[in-house]
């Protein structure tokens, strides 16, 4: 087993008690942190060369230099943990607070003790009430204890809008208003929270800071590949026979993630396709298996490590519907700012519902790829971009089953059932009936 | 002010040096060249870039950018759609979004013919649609408020209407709701969209998706005009259009003076056009009879009027509304004064002189850092759009302080601030205005009348002749000019002491059954001449609509001529006459039709007497029992506005306005019925809880006040 980080001693002990963290050496990291001169500790983090775990792999150290130090601001500094975490198949951040609060806690104070900040802000996923309590818990437990010194945690509930996980909206909403992104630049460490400059980070990229400390640069730099040290959770879910939650060196291949930890594809079906990095990203095929999952690897073999949310879909599965179940996940989703995001997602779910129910022609195939050419690249955030990646990246990849579609007249696989367990349908993401684009 | 750093910057290879930092729909601009836009709008806040219409190519980037929200930096290199095949299909890609579900209904929109998304669609746009699914559709049209439709399914969601709502008037009752492609504009709990400036939304709007209720399918852009004109409602003077067809007044749209409106107009000015259609309309002369006035040819009107004047032997006085022209109240005044003899007039009001010293553009207050307010009159009833620039000063960071009464501390911080702006709404500012000696550069003093000309009625009067009028006592006769004056309690005071009364004006309601003779009176959209605003800015007015009768004008005219008294019945001609002696002989044809405004006029080293007199008497600072009250005149209230339907749901609520502070300490809630009690009478109001006025003041809309005086009892 490789060395853990980010969930090292969790299934030990409880972390969730602020006295069995610290009896592994808990907040002992914060400690020696704030022994450091901020520009220090931030040249630490540099060179351990920590890559955002959130999506976009932006190198943690590069993101809190770009804050300007306390001396060269007139206003306050914001420490924001993304923990809106709403990516079909990632649930990696959601075990991280559940199962080690105090781990990401001390990860966020030693962040902010980096920019100089005095507060701490977690945006949670309305929808993680467990977690919610869990970290609220550990956030008094912590204060009572004067961990947080002069420094303040306040964790807040987001209400249901994948959106609000992308940092700019997340700061909108954080500031009571409707959440939507924000044009670009300024960037956040710049002009963020209540226009201030904002750390925003994800959980799991915060809680594997106390772990460069502790191991110091040179050994955490051992993990992982070169131009990304460290572990990732990865979340491995779809058609694999073990589900859950792996804590692996980043640049774990497909095929030992699936296949050695996994235990391979449910049932002894096929492998037909691999998503590897939540529903977003573009679909990989079993010839891919041997790609490490590192962010410039996976990016090299045309996809997106992303939330590192492995998807397993097998034999069975008719890329047409999951495609249209993505689909109607990222236009209910849409936050309705932007035109090629609002209007081109509902436009394709129209499309490829069509063409599944096989009333589909040529000319909604061909038109199916040019609207995805046609978002890609011109939303005012990076939802169009995942609205069509995926998508895209089905027909590019199985044109022969959509033509078939076409050519058949209906679903070659019929029925729902063929995606069971891959993704769920965008209705059970929800609290409200959604608006169908097409009449039932 | 630091020296603007220009960068060179090159648009489709055309090269141009633009202000580091400035937006790249503006630097396109400057070289010439367009970049179309629907939500970008520099006049409701920062570019949000949603719309993405936009988008450019810039070198060194790999996607499209939106033109909107990036800034021009040193040796950026940008490709329009002009240029560049990407940016064009970036292009057409948006318009094909907004139109796979934009209703084609063109031919009934009443946006079609001046909509920009039509515009657009056709430089830019794909030349067919390759949607062939039922559109979405919603409920539709929606009455947002009496005034305002929407339809949902036009929405483009360039969110201009929530921003100007948020942003401009502050007012944050339009919002969007529901989320992607269900978003729709909304106000809260579906409540009317109520304020003073709500109709620009209508004009903000890029589609037909909020249109005016009055104007929906009154006309097609082609068959109407646009008469350029100035807005006679209030003492700002905004800029207008004035649609007519068909000879009548169908809408009245902003026409943008950016130091005056800067492009907004309050609903009153956009809205009230329709008391020119009133059921009440005079269009003949009437004259007092038993039973009932019976109506007469203008040739004996000209002879009762004359045979009425020549009766009152000088002892006449004049009751001036501070609605007519320069041009009418200088006629008025020189037949009265030159042909008859008699100097006596109540003018609506008098603006001190001594303002003239600090006359600057209104939107110096935009750019101040100190804004002072004085007095406990709200500014958005009396000059609405002096609020808006209020606030705009107010988001640039600016402070804002409102004090019922000038005190040596206001003073020195009016002195100590950079850019300090006095704006004195009911209280006395001359003194203060002198003491912060506010004549500096970059800093003004408004005073804001209570009538759209009072300043130029007052020229034009005293221009009239030199002198001093003697009250003549009994009044022989009492002429009343205009329907404010009518309506004026104190006027009609005056009439039940004369022996007669000669009105001109509008509306038969309001002149019967007290006036003798009534003459019938236009409303400022049927004149030309000119009016001087509260800046003290001449502006010229012109008829958008032919009146029902003879105007004011050519009546004196012809009146005068029985009097000796040479009087054109041309405003060129008039304006000619008291500008030579008011306005340093400015020509008719050089006040224009984006008015500049004049010098200021460096005080004098004595101020006159009556501002002496004024400035020593602090007022009504007497002590009494509970609250002092202030009454005020509503923006939606007046003759015009009582006879507009539509505009009756913005008239003020029964409120009566007091402090937090004496909230607090009266124990009444936000929203509790209260009673307000003086003098043995007493009116059930519902508190309202403000930050706008100073502890100590109730303040109820005049009309709700009733009975009311001097310090009021408020309690729970």
């Amino acid at each position: 087993m490789a060395e853990l980080t980010v969930l090292r001693d969790a299934a030990e002990r409880d972390l969730t008690k602020l006295g069995e963290y610290r009896a592994t050496g808990g907040y002992q990291q914060l400690e020696k942190a704030r022994g450091m001169a901020p520009e220090e500790l931030i040249e630490t983090i540099s060179n351990a060369k920590l890559r955002g775990r959130g999506g976009a792999g932006f190198a943690m150290g590069r993101k809190m230099s770009l804050v300007p130090p306390a001396d060269k601001r007139s206003g306050p500094a914001y420490v924001v943990s993304n923990a809106d975490e709403s990516e079909p198949g990632a649930f990696k951040d959601r075990e991280i607070m559940r199962r080690t609060p105090h781990r990401f806690i001390e990860g966020c104070l030693i962040a902010a003790h980096g920019i100089q900040s005095k507060n701490v802000f977690i945006y949670i996923r309305g929808e993680y009430l467990t977690e919610f309590e869990v970290l609220s818990q550990a956030v008094e437990e912590a204060r009572g204890a004067g961990v947080f010194g002069d420094t303040d945690v306040v964790v807040h509930r987001g209400a249901g809008a994948y959106i609000c996980g992308e940092e700019s909206a997340l700061l909108d909403s954080l500031e009571g208003k409707r959440g939507q992104p924000r044009p670009r630049p300024p960037f956040p460490p710049v002009t963020g929270l209540y226009a201030g400059p904002t750390l925003v980070n994800n959980v799991q990229t915060l809680a594997s800071v106390p772990a460069i400390l502790e191991l110091g640069v040179a050994r955490y730099v051992q993990i992982g590949v070169e131009a990304a040290p460290g572990t990732v959770v990865y979340s491995l879910s779809g058609n694999v026979n073990r589900p859950g939650n792996y804590e692996l060196p980043l640049g774990t291949t497909l095929r030992q993630l699936i296949f050695d930890h996994g235990h391979g594809v449910a049932e002894g079906r096929g492998l037909k396709a691999i998503i590897p990095g939540g529903s977003s990203v573009p679909v990989f095929t079993p010839d891919q298996l041997d790609v490490p999952l590192d962010f410039d690897a996976v990016q090299a073999a045309g996809s997106f490590l992303g939330s590192a949310a492995v998807i397993v879909v097998d034999d069975r599965a008719c890329m047409v519907q999951l495609g249209l179940r993505a689909e109607k996940f990222y236009m209910h989703e849409s936050c309705g700012k932007c035109t090629p995001c609002r209007e081109g997602t509902r436009w394709l779910v129209q499309l490829l519902e069509r063409i599944e129910r096989g009333h589909g022609t040529q000319g909604d195939l061909d038109l199916l790829r040019n609207v995805c050419d046609r978002i890609l690249g011109k939303s005012l955030c990076a939802l169009g971009d995942f609205a069509v990646y995926c998508v895209a990246s089905y027909v590019d990849k199985f044109y022969d089953e959509f033509q078939s579609h076409i050519d058949q007249g209906g679903c070659p696989f019929g029925g729902e059932s063929s995606i069971e367990g891959v993704l769920a349908p965008s209705d059970m993401h929800t609290h409200s009936p959604m608006a169908s684009p097409v009449p039932a | 002010m630091s020296s603007i750093e220009l960068v060179t910057i090159t648009v489709d290879g055309v090269e141009v040096q633009v202000p580091k930092g400035l937006g790249l729909v503006e630097s396109a601009a400057m070289a010439g060249i367009e970049i179309p836009v629907f939500c970008y709008e520099p006049r409701i806040g920062p570019p949000i870039g949603a719309c993405r219409m936009c988008l450019v190519e810039v070198e060194g980037m790999p996607k499209l950018q939106a033109g909107c929200t990036l800034t021009a930096q040193d040796g950026m290199a940008v490709l329009t759609a002009q240029a560049s095949e990407k940016a064009a299909d970036g292009q057409e890609s948006t318009l094909e979004f907004i139109l796979v579900n934009h209703p084609l209904d063109c031919p009934v929109c009443d946006k079609g013919g001046e909509c920009p998304l039509q515009d657009l669609t056709f430089r830019y746009g794909p030349g067919n649609t390759r949607m062939n699914f039922p559109k979405r559709t919603f409920d539709k049209p929606i009455p947002i408020s009496p005034l305002i439709a929407l339809d949902r399914e036009r929405c483009i969601l360039c969110y201009r209407c929530t921003r100007f709502s948020g942003e401009v008037a502050e007012d944050g009752q339009l919002v969007a709701k529901n989320r992607g492609a269900q978003s729709v504009i909304a106000t809260f709990e579906d409540e009317p969209y109520r304020g003073q400036f709500t109709g620009n939304v209508i004009e903000l709007c890029p589609v037909g998706a909020l249109t005016s209720t009055p104007y929906r399918f009154e006309g097609r852009p082609w068959e109407i005009q646009n008469v350029p004109s100035v807005c006679g409602m209030c003492p700002v003077g905004c800029n207008i259009s004035a649609t007519t067809r068909e000879g009548k007044v169908r809408r009245v749209v902003s026409r943008n003076h950016p130091e005056v409106d800067e492009g907004w107009l309050c609903d009153k000015g956009r809205f009230a056009f329709g008391h020119l259609q009133a059921a009440d309309r005079i269009v003949d002369p009437l004259r007092r009879g038993q039973p009932r006035y019976e109506e007469l040819s203008w040739d004996d009107a000209v002879d009762e009027a004359e045979r009425i004047l020549r009766g009152a032997e000088g002892r006449i006085v004049t009751a001036l509304s501070g609605s007519e022209t320069v041009e009418l109240a200088y006629a008025l005044g020189k037949l009265m004064r030159q042909g008859l003899g008699s100097h006596c007039a109540v003018l609506p009001e008098q603006i001190d002189d001594a303002y003239d010293a600090y006359r600057a553009p209104l939107s110096t207050i935009r750019d101040s850092s100190l804004v002072v307010v004085l007095g406990d009159e709200p500014v958005a009833e009396r000059a609405p759009i002096v609020d808006l620039w209020i606030k705009a000063a107010q988001r640039n960071g600016a402070e804002i302080v409102r004090q019922s009464e000038p005190d040596d501390e206001l003073a020195r911080r009016l002195r100590e601030a950079g850019r300090a702006v006095l704006v004195s709404s009911g209280g006395d500012g001359t003194r203060l205005a002198a003491a912060g000696k506010l004549d500096r550069d970059g800093c003004a003093t408004f005073a804001l009348p209570t009538t759209a000309n009072g300043r130029g009625v007052a020229d034009a009067w005293a221009a009239a002749a030199d002198e001093e009028p003697e009250n003549p006592e009994p009044i022989g006769l009492l002429i009343v000019s205009g329907d404010e004056a009518a309506a004026d309690p104190n006027v009609r005071v005056m009439a039940e002491r004369a022996e007669s009364v000669l009105a001109i004006g509008m509306f038969r309601r309001l002149l019967t059954p007290w006036a003798d003779l009534i003459l019938p009176g236009t409303s400022y959209l049927e004149r030309d001449g000119t009016y001087v605003n509260l800046e003290g800015r001449l502006q010229r007015l012109r008829r958008a609509a032919i009146p029902p009768a003879l105007d004011e004008l050519a009546m004196l005219s012809r009146l005068a001529a029985r009097f000796d008294v040479e009087l054109s019945p041309h405003p060129s001609l008039v304006f000619e006459e008291v500008s030579a002696i008011a306005y340093g002989g400015i020509p008719f044809g050089a006040v224009g039709e984006q008015a500049e405004l004049r010098g200021r006029v460096p005080r004098s080293g004595v101020s006159s007497p009556a501002s002496e007199e004024r400035v020593s008497d602090t007022r009504r600072v007497s002590e009494g029992q509970g609250l002092r009250l202030v009454t005020y005149r509503p923006l939606f209230s007046g003759p015009a506005v009582e006879r507009v339907p539509e505009l009756h749901f913005q008239r003020p609520a029964a409120e009566v306005e007091v402090s937090r502070d004496d909230g607090q300490r009266l124990g009444i809630a936000n929203g509790q019925t209260v009673t307000v009690r003086s003098n043995g009478t007493s009116v059930e109001l519902r508190a309202r809880l403000t930050r706008e006025i100073p502890a100590g003041v109730a303040r109820i809309a005049a009309e709700h006040a009733a009975g009311l005086e001097g310090h009021v009892e408020v309690t729970g």
